[in-house]
């Protein structure tokens, strides 16, 4: 069993590509619970907290930042290969941020709008989620991610159990907390109703339509919400654009914004430059996982220090090991 | 419904109090002193204030934070405030909190576990619940209270921490002086007037209230309060007013025989189309006032020896809801909806003897995609009666001692060997038959034949016959003049107000399209009255189509699809090959709430009311005919017995439900 007495510390890495560090500050918010953590792991790679720098191998490793540069690409491969259990944390991870908007449109020229020499910059066409790279374990939602759900993942980590992470939309948190729905009492525009929860449904009980951090809950009927939006009176390419926020590269919001041309009046958006190589995992909750060829991790099974245990530690590197594992 | 032990504390009384027979007045700023009473009793005042541009539940202490010069304007998925001039304070309907939220609040702690070493401890959580006082309770409201008292503590397991809230909460209604155009209590028998469940009920009217106890605890505050005795003309008004919410209503969803009803839908094609449509967001179970499912979520610290756990709300929309390892049983939102629907108007009824709806509306406005329920029940699992079939005509000579003689007017060949007799100078009791009766026919020297009346002239009938044998044969060589004995009319009918507001189809095959036609003619005269009606036609070959000239004019109508389709067909025929059905297995249309006629071999209306059923249209919606050796036509001399059924007096029209598993089967 994995409790017990004295149980060894798992090693944790925390690392980051195209994002803005949030989602790892997350971690720092915990306060009085991050010696706790420090007790159950230790934190081998944490830029934000420590210089010390590690190339693994990791127990544990939390992936921020979506996947930006032909760098970061070879990079995400090599921690891969690190990492027995590879969580994505955040919107930029899970689903290529705020920035794969660019991949509606040409990269080329935003680097010529915003630079003054573009030829310095080296980056890819495309910003895409950490899953089109390598097979990702679970993910954590959210920009930035709830420190209480990455407590929760770290917990259930530690202890080897299922994360008691729901599986539902931003109006339960609405409706627990009293919160009269926007939407239908002033017909402010909220994309709660598709997102999923975990953010605590803040901005609604501040009077502002929720604009999806959390990404699509699963099932998501963004055709239906959007039909809604368009029938209450707003032009298909606003619709459009609601959906085109820090989660849109996620389907089924990217449809909506292609099919409802939410990009396009921006110049330079336009069309998708690159259109869906392959199904982006949901973002999701860590017990549905976001792997795709060498299959999720078993959320259940124990995790136990690496090397110490024969039977975790084979598996997990032949996983990372897999080929398949990698895109 | 009794009241559950443990909350009868706050229920009527049974006995007699002094007082709550009484219509007391209480003058609109004394309210104020019935808030300060039950405030000094220790209570919490939970009542209706706006905030976050609705109308909220929440702690009051003072009338003026009630919405006083507010109303509300309710739809499907949209709630708007709006002002107004009179400084009524009850005059709106429900919003999106219910009283729940205090009996059965969203999040309660449940158990606190600890683990030392190989021991185990658990601790319940426990929260003190304050006393409550609800203040403009409606009575729908009062209706979801008793169902969750039904549900919580009235079975062999109590939610004490439900039973404990419940029982702290003095009750005050408000009977409702307005109505939403999403409320539908009517229907549901929970309103608006308000009958018992309060410990006070107010009818607010332009200066005050009439007020009225409804236990002792009502009594005991109303003798703390300035009352008057309410006059003739005040009472009067109180009872106008609430007439006139119950009128606004009306009865949107007829709950008659709607457990069964529901049931026999749960393939019903309309799921998938509401599917489109739903988020499974849970606001309609969130807001709703019955709606008691919830999860205990486990909170631990990172090495797993303490832990809370909190029990909070959950809902049949969430995926996790059905979850377990390895799989979901209700993955499809279509299947999280049907649970939903089916649980509140059917299933509820078997596990807790009465709908789990109270019809207040909530899950209608607060929809963000504005589904409604009422739109839904009646789709998926419409009234069994939707107008009033006349009663069947009278025959005239129905015993086989007695004829009545007709003369034929005219004769026209429909084809090789079909002749349609325009029969005259009959006894007017033939023409005041209805669409799929039959008449016995008999030449002497021949058998009697029954024979459908294929239209209903101003003064004369048609008959259409086909010489299969002898007697037939005959019959379709008659010549204009010849005349020609018969009995009827017989039989039962097409049920055509069935069909009232719905879509229609109508299949038929041969010889089946003559008695059809009558029902044809009839839509046709009054085509408003139906929705979309669709025809389908199967003959064996292109010479074997009925009635050509009609059916070339209905085809060229815009307001009715018309399908032809022949088994066989040499080049010169253009239109379709194939059995009746491929004419419409394909089709996109939904038949949830349509009503189909069909008549044709039996070995044809088998497989359509396959394909039918396979578009949504149930067996109560279902009409077929069935042929056997009918002689005498009255249902005496026994030969068309089937099953229970005598042919020619229950039918031959039957709805294919009442035939059950006879239909189709083989020797029967």
């Amino acid at each position: 069993m994995v409790v017990s007495t004295t149980p060894a510390r798992l090693r944790l890495g925390i690392v980051k590509f195209a994002s803005c560090d949030g989602c790892q500050l997350s971690l720092l918010d915990l306060e009085d619970e991050l010696l706790d953590v420090a007790e159950r792991f230790e934190v081998v790679e944490f830029a934000e907290a420590s210089s010390l720098r590690s190339r693994g191998p990791y127990d544990v490793l939390l992936v921020e930042g979506s996947i930006s540069t032909a760098d970061q690409a070879a990079e995400i491969i090599e921690l891969r290969e690190q990492a027995r259990l590879l969580l994505t944390i955040g919107a930029c991870a899970n689903a290529g941020g705020i920035q794969a908007l660019r991949n509606w449109t040409s990269e080329q020229a935003f680097r010529a709008a915003v630079y003054p020499s573009p030829d310095y910059i080296d980056s890819l066409a495309t910003a895409t989620p950490v899953s089109e790279h390598v097979t990702v374990d679970a993910s954590l939602p959210g920009c930035p991610i709830s420190g209480g759900q990455l407590r929760e993942v770290l917990a259930s980590i530690a202890i080897g159990r299922r994360p008691q992470i729901r599986e539902e939309s931003v109006c339960v948190e609405c409706k627990r907390r009293g919160t009269p729905c926007i939407l239908v009492s002033s017909g402010v525009p909220c994309l709660g109703p598709v997102t999923q929860a975990g953010c605590g449904a803040i901005c609604p009980a501040f009077g502002r339509g929720c604009y999806a951090c959390f990404g699509p809950k699963e099932a998501a009927n963004t055709a239906s919400l959007g039909d809604a939006f368009v029938g209450a009176g707003r032009a298909p390419t606003e619709v459009g654009r609601l959906f085109a926020g820090f989660t849109a590269y996620a389907e089924p919001f990217r449809t909506q914004v292609t099919e409802r041309r939410g990009l396009e009046r921006s110049a330079p958006f336009g069309r998708p430059s690159v259109l869906p190589v392959g199904a982006v995992p949901p973002v999701a909750d860590v017990m549905r996982g976001a792997g795709t060829a060498g299959g999720p991790a078993d959320p259940a099974a124990p995790i136990t220090p690496a090397g110490r245990s024969k039977a975790g530690g084979t598996r997990a590197r032949r996983r990372a090991g897999d080929p398949d594992a990698r895109r | 419904m009794p009241v559950p032990p443990g909350v009868a504390t706050s229920g009527p009384a049974s006995t007699v109090v002094p007082g709550a027979s009484g219509r007391w007045f209480l003058a609109r700023p004394n309210l104020q002193l019935l808030v300060d009473q039950l405030r000094a009793d220790g209570r919490t005042v939970i009542a209706p204030t706006l905030a976050d541009g609705a109308i909220v539940y929440d702690e009051i202490t003072s009338i003026a934070e009630l919405p006083g010069g507010w109303t509300d304007a309710q739809a499907p998925g949209s709630y708007r405030l709006a002002p107004r001039d009179d400084g009524r304070l009850f005059h709106y309907t429900v919003g999106p909190t219910s009283w729940k939220r205090w009996t059965f609040p969203p999040r309660v702690p449940m158990i606190d576990g600890r683990r030392d070493g190989a021991a185990v401890t658990f601790e319940p959580g426990r929260e003190l619940p304050t006393r409550l006082a609800f203040l403009g309770v409606r009575a729908c409201e009062l209706a979801a209270l008793r169902i969750q008292d039904r549900v919580l503590v009235g079975g062999p397991y109590v939610d004490g921490d439900y039973q404990s809230r419940r029982a702290s909460a003095l009750v005050i209604a408000v009977e409702c002086s307005t109505a939403s155009s999403t409320c539908f209590c009517t229907s549901m028998g929970t309103g608006p007037e308000v009958h018992d469940g309060h410990d006070l009920v107010l009818t607010e009217l332009d200066e005050g209230f009439l007020v009225r106890a409804g236990s002792m605890a009502g009594s005991a505050l109303l003798a703390r309060l300035p009352l008057t005795v309410a006059s003739v003309e005040e009472i009067y008004a109180a009872r106008e007013q609430v007439a006139a919410v119950a009128a606004a209503i009306g009865d949107p969803v007829p709950t008659t025989g709607l457990h069964d009803r529901l049931l026999a839908q749960v393939d019903s094609p309309r799921w998938d189309r509401v599917a489109e449509r739903c988020l499974t967001c849970t606001s309609c179970t969130m807001v709703c006032p019955t709606c008691f499912c919830t999860s205990v979520v486990q909170r631990s610290d990172l090495d797993g020896t303490a832990s809370t756990g909190e029990r909070v709300w959950d809902s049949c929309f969430s995926l996790g809801f059905a979850k377990v390892a390895g799989g979901n049983f209700r993955s499809r939102p279509r299947d999280r909806y049907r649970q939903w629907l089916t649980h509140k108007f059917a299933t509820w009824i078997d596990q807790f003897e009465s709908f789990g709806c109270v019809g207040c509306g909530r899950c209608i406005t607060w929809c963000p995609v504005g589904i409604d329920v009422r739109e839904e029940l009646m789709a998926i699992a419409p009234p069994l009666e939707l107008g009033v079939e006349p009663a069947p005509a009278a025959p005239v000579a129905a015993s086989p001692s007695e004829y009545r003689v007709g003369r034929v007017r005219s004769v026209r060949h429909e084809t090789a060997d079909t002749t349609t007799l325009v029969i005259g100078d009959l006894d007017p009791a033939f023409l005041a038959g209805h669409p799929g009766q039959f008449a016995m026919v008999d030449l002497p020297a021949f058998p009697s034949l029954p024979i459908s009346i294929s239209r209903y002239r101003p003064d004369a009938i048609e008959l259409t016959i086909r010489a299969a044998g002898p007697a037939s044969t005959a019959l379709t060589r008659l010549k204009p003049g010849a005349e020609l004995g018969m009995r009827g009319p017989l039989g039962s009918s097409w049920p055509l107000e069935r069909a009232a507001g719905r879509d229609v189809i109508i299949v038929t095959g041969g010889i089946g399209l003559a008695p059809l036609r009558p029902l044809i003619d009839a839509i046709m005269a009054q085509r408003r009255r139906f929705g979309d009606v669709r025809i389908y036609y199967g003959a064996r070959t292109p010479h074997d189509l009925l009635y050509a000239d009609e059916i070339e004019e209905l085809t060229q109508r815009p307001d009715i699809e018309l399908g032809v389709t022949v088994d066989r067909a040499g080049p010169e025929w253009l239109g379709r090959v194939g059995v009746v059905t491929q004419l419409f297995d394909q089709a996109q249309w939904d038949g949830s709430g349509a009503v189909a006629f069909v008549c044709g071999p039996e070995r044809m209306m088998q497989v359509t009311v396959g394909v039918l059923a396979a578009h949504g249209i149930t067996s109560d919606r279902v009409y077929v005919t069935l042929e056997r050796h009918m002689q005498c036509g009255i249902g005496l001399c026994g030969h068309c017995q089937m099953g229970k059924y005598f042919i020619c007096r229950d039918g031959p029209v039957f709805s294919l439900a009442s035939l059950g598993g006879i239909f189709g089967r083989e020797g029967v």
